[in-house]
């Protein structure tokens, strides 16, 4: 269950209103402070590191590739036995110095190659799905909340109907009824679609509550523009509630891209994701574990990073807005 | 009262009408013209042209699209002549491929689907609740903190690698369990409890972890509310100040939000029911998706779109039935 | 022949099932089942498709051409699976095979005494060329396109439904039957054995009518019938062994189990628990072959050779493969050994050489583009090229259907082709769509992978010609994928068509073959056999790629399960 809608509601029931309240009625806590917070939190610091390691590996992947040997397309029949339905030869799936992580059942293409490619694939995806959810979340949730009246209803009503929707059936439905062109941008743009409710919901709430706070009704009062309003007074004191929201989102789009190239109407093949890689290796499972195991792996401790991380910066800034 | 369940299923009726005509209209402008799928591979430009004359395809959207609504009440027919279909209401769509009508094709897998959620629900509710509460009165020890990070690692696992996983290291390396089929519970109550014993954790996993955080939340919060430390200063038993005082208004929160997470499980149960080979309608869902047959994908997808409406309805009746706070206008 | 059916993704369904099904086993598997099989008892077939349908009219692949044997019957069919030659057409209904007239128009057949329905009526000459006539009728007739081609019918039938009798087919007495064809068809008695060559009583069988009772005229008939999920059938009393030389009928009853999973259905196999001792299923995953090495499962592998041939068919009205050249250079630089491995390993594949496969009557063995252990010359390829200004390669288009083991080919084919600065870029179709757009001149792109196989095996006849014959080519559900249209070509075809004597036809086919290749229109790519695990119960299960005989199958002690 790492789909975005049911972990973020029940965060945004849990924690959401929670983190809101605080902050309009407190100035942005201090930054360096906070940062100085996350540093001594040593199971964040694991997290960072991580997720750093695979963002790495996605940017050098040509590079690590050349250094192992095989690229990600590339066969090498030497390295599975063609009497065993092209099982992989040795220990592991075929763990060795040739293969740092085995290779692929049928073809022998290298799995270390595919993982790093993978992570190209993964990290795009969510990171650009983060960066258009949360733009659109809060543009339509500052709209609603500052102007209210009848744009509110419309933005809270269409909301509403998102978020009504079955989001994975729907969106397995719509990928694969559209033609394979473009898979990964058609991806960003139906996880986007689906997601931006969740944040535009709580930015709402919070900007209904500080447009009624003295500094904004002073700066309406001194001639203002709405323009002006909403992005220089209402915006910096959202974002932490969006840092937030944000970091407790990628997680799910990470689950997300991965489940839907798992069901065959994501990233297409021969392009290496990790979903996809998962989803190969279900017939392969009792006898090669590791061709799951590896993928599984990275993709699980990618999730848990964003999880947890996104759990400690929301602690982080709960506590360091009490304490100002 | 009767006058917010009124708005209420309008209100639901007009989500219900959307959902179709939104589904509806991304089909018919994405899929790829149906009759040519049914044509196959001797076709002939005539043969196309019967093929869509039969179905109603030449006919424009508006048209076709009122043709689909009523058949969901009061059934339709497909074809014309010695080889009429018909498709009893709720006709959710017909599906070419397998020559059968979409809504007996989710009927007839939906035993096993409701098999999965329902016992996925209990043990998430169960676990989730029990093992938030244990969290709570723990606060900040061990316990506390081991079930938070299960919570983490049980909210980030993808569900088909904790499948694998679960199904590699319980039926291939132990031999604990059988490779699950789905036997009926009359056939054989153990058989039919040890086979679907994996789907429902790796079902339940997430849930079971977003409400274990939710309950541990909600009971934290609420023992530290005044009447709760009235009653433990009046000196009331705390078992007593437990069930009366703090279980009460902590568990609402999760009554409600499981009504939404349970009428959502299709999703999941889309992937579960794909990683243990059970043949539920999510499977149908996924096998639908491969053989890219649309009637059925949409029929799905509307089944789902439905269930989540009812879901929120029902949720908002108990919401204010609960807690009588809430009233016809807050709803939303 | 699953390249025929008229829904493409019934065609996919049923080629899973082909593959799984397909082969004579030749030398090792007959009778290796040891035990004899035994009457009574209930075999489980446990399978992932659902039947195309239970029309044999309509449907028209090896899946359910083997289950239609079960239930319907006609005048000639092929021999049974252990039969010394199982590729040879037999007698059913009637009394012997067809007698041709002097100029091989006219064909007669002689009915056999005591045969009937399932409801007791009886099989008169009359039931026999009504469900004949059903394949005219153009809504239901979508299956073998056989009888079409070769018996006389005004252009303006449409089947007894809506035309009424056959005018091409003659009934003088209750026992007599007379076709009258269009031209001389050495091969009619193959015809009258194609799946929807069987008896109907009058009338019936219009539109869907029959799902809900099918009227058998076979050892057996449907019980229940719950589209995607099970058929069950038990014995048609009225079916009297005396009059059936072939099927042995020894089970009581058939469960079709379906929509499993492939995995799901190896692991019952392999733990053969309770009635799944008594089941049988197509070919086994890639991924169980590791498993099944064990001892007291090894026992129980049963293999079949390969009925289909995969290949990839060059669009020669496209450069460069308009240049004999280049086609060449194409089959020399193909890894067939990747492609092989890529395909589940060499249980489960052959490197293919030639366009007949081993196990069809009139495969010749030949390889004119030779390489060591089948990894491809790119040397010669190269060279190939450069005869014709190519030595610094060119790009093209592969149109490959989405689904795993093409992908997997279709990737080996581009690998191999990049070692000689050949791009190939997939073009990935969806594979309910795929046999429509690759059969569609006009929207094929310069090359495609699929695979054909023999409408029957007694003969090259439907395996070689329906893919180079330059005057099939049609706008729509084109075979000839090369839109290959050369007279040479043409002219041996018609020639050895008309060859009266079979067998002579036959090693001219095997020629024809070699010349064909050596034109290259298309790349042979692999034959895909099976390998198979029956339950370890059953008895005389000799599967094959392309019909497995069901028929002869028994349990060999009806108590188990």
């Amino acid at each position: 269950m790492t789909f975005t809608p049911t972990e973020l509601e029940a965060e945004g029931a849990a924690g959401g209103e929670a983190i809101g309240e605080p902050a309009s009625s407190s100035p942005p806590a201090s930054g360096r402070r906070l940062v100085r917070t996350f540093l001594r939190d040593r199971v964040a610091v694991a997290c960072s590191a991580y997720i750093l390691i695979v963002i790495l590996m996605a940017v050098f992947a040509p590079l690590l590739v050349k250094l192992s040997g095989y690229g990600p397309l590339e066969f090498d029949q030497s390295a599975v036995d063609s009497n065993l339905g092209g099982l992989p030869l040795g220990w592991g799936g075929g763990i060795g110095a040739d293969h740092w992580f085995g290779v692929e059942p049928g073809n022998g293409r290298d799995i270390f190659a595919r993982i790093v490619y993978g992570a190209r694939v993964s990290m795009t995806i969510a990171l650009l799905a983060t960066a258009l959810t949360s733009v659109l979340g809060v543009v339509f949730g500052l709209v609603a909340g500052y102007f209210g009246g009848r744009i509110d209803m419309v933005v809270s009503r269409v909301m509403e109907f998102l978020m009504a929707f079955p989001a994975l059936i729907f969106m397995i439905a719509v990928l694969s009824a559209l033609p394979a062109e473009n898979r990964q941008a058609l991806l960003v743009v139906v996880i986007s679609f689906f997601g931006w409710p969740y944040l535009a919901r709580i930015v709402r709430g919070q900007t209904m509550s500080l447009k009624q706070r003295e500094f904004v009704e002073s700066a309406k009062a001194s001639g203002a523009s709405s323009a002006q309003i909403i992005f220089k007074e209402i915006l910096p004191n959202l974002s932490s509630t969006i840092i937030v929201m944000t970091t407790l989102a990628v997680p799910g789009y990470v689950g997300t891209e991965a489940g839907l190239s798992f069901l065959g109407v994501g990233v297409v093949p021969p392009t290496p994701s990790w979903g996809q890689m998962i989803a190969s290796s279900v017939p392969w499972y009792a006898v090669d574990p590791a061709y799951f195991l590896f993928p599984g792996a990275f993709l699980f401790l990618l999730v848990l990073s964003f999880t947890v991380l996104g759990d400690r910066i929301k602690k982080i800034a709960e506590s360091g807005e009490a304490r100002s | 009262m009767i006058r917010f369940l009124v708005n209420r299923l309008l209100g639901m009726a007009v989500v219900l009408f959307l959902v179709c005509v939104f589904t509806y209209v991304i089909f018919f402008v994405l899929s790829p013209d149906p009759a040519v799928q049914i044509c196959g591979k001797n076709c002939t430009p005539e043969a196309i042209d019967r093929i869509r004359a039969n179905l109603g395809l030449d006919q424009p959207f508006w048209s076709q699209f009122w043709t689909f609504l009523t058949g969901l009440f009061a059934g339709r027919t497909y074809g014309t002549g010695a080889n009429l279909i018909d498709c009893a209401a709720p006709c959710l769509g017909y599906s070419f491929q397998s020559s059968q009508p979409v809504t007996e094709m989710i009927l007839q897998r939906l035993p096993v689907s409701a098999t999965v959620a329902i016992g996925a629900a209990v043990l998430w509710l169960l676990a989730g609740v029990s093992a938030g509460l244990v969290s709570a009165v723990r606060e900040g020890r061990f316990t506390d903190r081991f079930i938070t990070g299960l919570t983490l690692t049980g909210m980030s696992i993808p569900n088909y690698v904790l499948g694998l996983s679960l199904q590699f290291l319980l039926v291939v390396t132990l031999g604990w369990l059988p490779f699950p089929h789905a036997v009926a519970f009359g056939d054989d109550p153990v058989q039919w409890f040890a086979n679907f014993l994996m789907p429902w954790i790796v079902l339940s996993i997430g849930a079971a972890a977003v409400y274990t955080r939710l309950t541990r939340a909600n009971v934290i919060e609420t023992l530290q509310e005044n009447y709760v430390r009235t009653a433990r200063a009046k000196g009331l038993r705390p078992g007593l100040v437990w069930r009366r005082h703090a279980l009460r208004p902590a568990l609402t929160p999760i009554v409600t939000i499981f009504g939404m997470d349970f009428a959502g499980l299709l999703g999941g149960a889309l992937i579960t029911e794909t990683v243990f080979g059970l043949n539920g309608v999510g499977k149908l869902a996924a096998d639908s998706i491969t053989k890219n047959d649309q009637p059925v994908i949409m029929g799905v997808t509307l089944l789902a779109a439905f269930l989540v409406v009812v879901g929120n309805m029902i949720v908002d009746l108990l919401y204010t039935t609960i807690d009588p706070r809430v009233r016809v206008g807050s709803a939303t | 022949m699953a390249k025929r059916t008229t829904r493409a993704a019934v065609a996919v369904a049923a080629a899973a099932l082909l593959l799984t099904a397909c082969s004579n086993g030749g030398s090792d598997s007959g009778g290796s089942a040891g035990d004899e099989p035994t009457t009574g008892g209930t075999i489980h077939m446990l399978q992932n498709a659902d039947f195309s349908y239970l029309d044999p009219a309509r449907g028209f692949d090896g899946g359910v051409n083997a289950f239609y044997r079960l239930i319907y019957r006609g005048l000639t069919m092929q021999a049974a699976g252990d039969a010394e030659d199982p590729n040879a057409i037999v007698p059913d209904m009637a009394e012997s095979l067809g007698t041709a007239s002097e100029d091989g128009l006219t064909w007669t057949y002689t009915l056999k005494d005591g045969l009937a329905f399932d409801n007791g009526d009886p099989i008169t000459s009359a039931e026999v060329a009504f469900g004949i006539s059903r394949a005219w009728d153009p809504e239901i007739g979508i299956g073998s396109p056989w009888l079409k081609n070769t018996i006389e019918a005004p252009a303006d039938y449409l089947g007894p439904y809506q035309s009424g009798e056959h005018p091409g087919i003659e009934t003088p007495d209750e026992h007599t039957i007379v076709f009258h064809l269009t031209e001389p068809f050495p091969e009619f008695d193959n015809v009258l054995a194609q799946p929807n060559a069987v008896a109907f009583p009058v009338g019936t069988g219009a539109g869907d009518e029959f799902i809900n009772d099918v009227i058998a005229s076979g050892p057996y008939t449907v019980e229940t019938y719950t589209p995607g999920s099970l058929i069950r059938l038990e014995r048609n009393d009225h079916w009297d062994a005396d009059t059936d030389d072939v099927r042995k009928a020894y089970p009581d009853a058939w469960e079709f189990e379906i929509g499993l999973d492939g995995a799901t259905i190896d692991e019952r196999l392999m733990a053969g628990q309770g009635a799944d001792a008594n089941a049988i299923s197509g070919r086994i995953q890639p991924a169980t072959l590791a498993r099944i090495q064990a001892p007291d499962l090894a026992d129980r592998v049963e293999t079949a050779d390969a009925y289909c041939t995969t290949y990839m068919g060059m669009n020669t009205t496209k450069a460069p493969f308009d240049q004999v050249e280049v086609r060449q250079a194409i089959n020399y630089a193909i890894d067939r050994a990747s492609l092989q491995t890529a395909s589940g390993g060499n249980q489960l594949a052959d490197p293919a050489t030639t366009i007949t496969p081993p196990a069809v009557s009139g495969h010749k063995d030949f390889d004119l583009y030779p390489s060591d252990d089948y990894t491809g010359d790119p040397e010669k390829a190269r060279e190939l090229l450069a005869s014709v200004g190519l030595e610094d390669g060119f790009s093209f288009t592969l149109d490959i259907r989405s689904q795993p083991i093409m992908q997997a080919q279709a990737e080996s084919i581009q690998q191999a082709l990049a070692g000689i600065d050949v791009d190939v870029e997939l073009n990935v179709i969806d594979t309910s769509t795929y046999y429509e757009t690759i059969g569609t001149p006009s929207q094929q792109s310069d090359a495609a992978i699929t695979g054909w196989c023999p409408d029957w095996a007694s003969s090259a006849s439907t395996m070689v010609p329906p893919l180079v014959d330059g005057r099939l080519i049609t706008d729509k559900g084109n075979s000839n994928l090369a839109q290959i249209n050369d007279e040479g070509i043409n002219a041996r075809i018609d020639e050895i068509k008309a060859m009266t004597d079979l067998e002579a036809a036959n090693v001219e086919w095997g020629e024809f073959d070699e010349e064909v290749m050596a034109l290259a229109p298309m790349a042979p790519l692999l034959w895909e056999k099976g390998v198979f695990l029956p339950g370890g119960n059953i008895a005389n299960y000799i599967p094959n790629t392309s019909m497995t005989d069901l028929t002869i199958i028994g349990l060999k002690d009806p108590s188990v399960g």
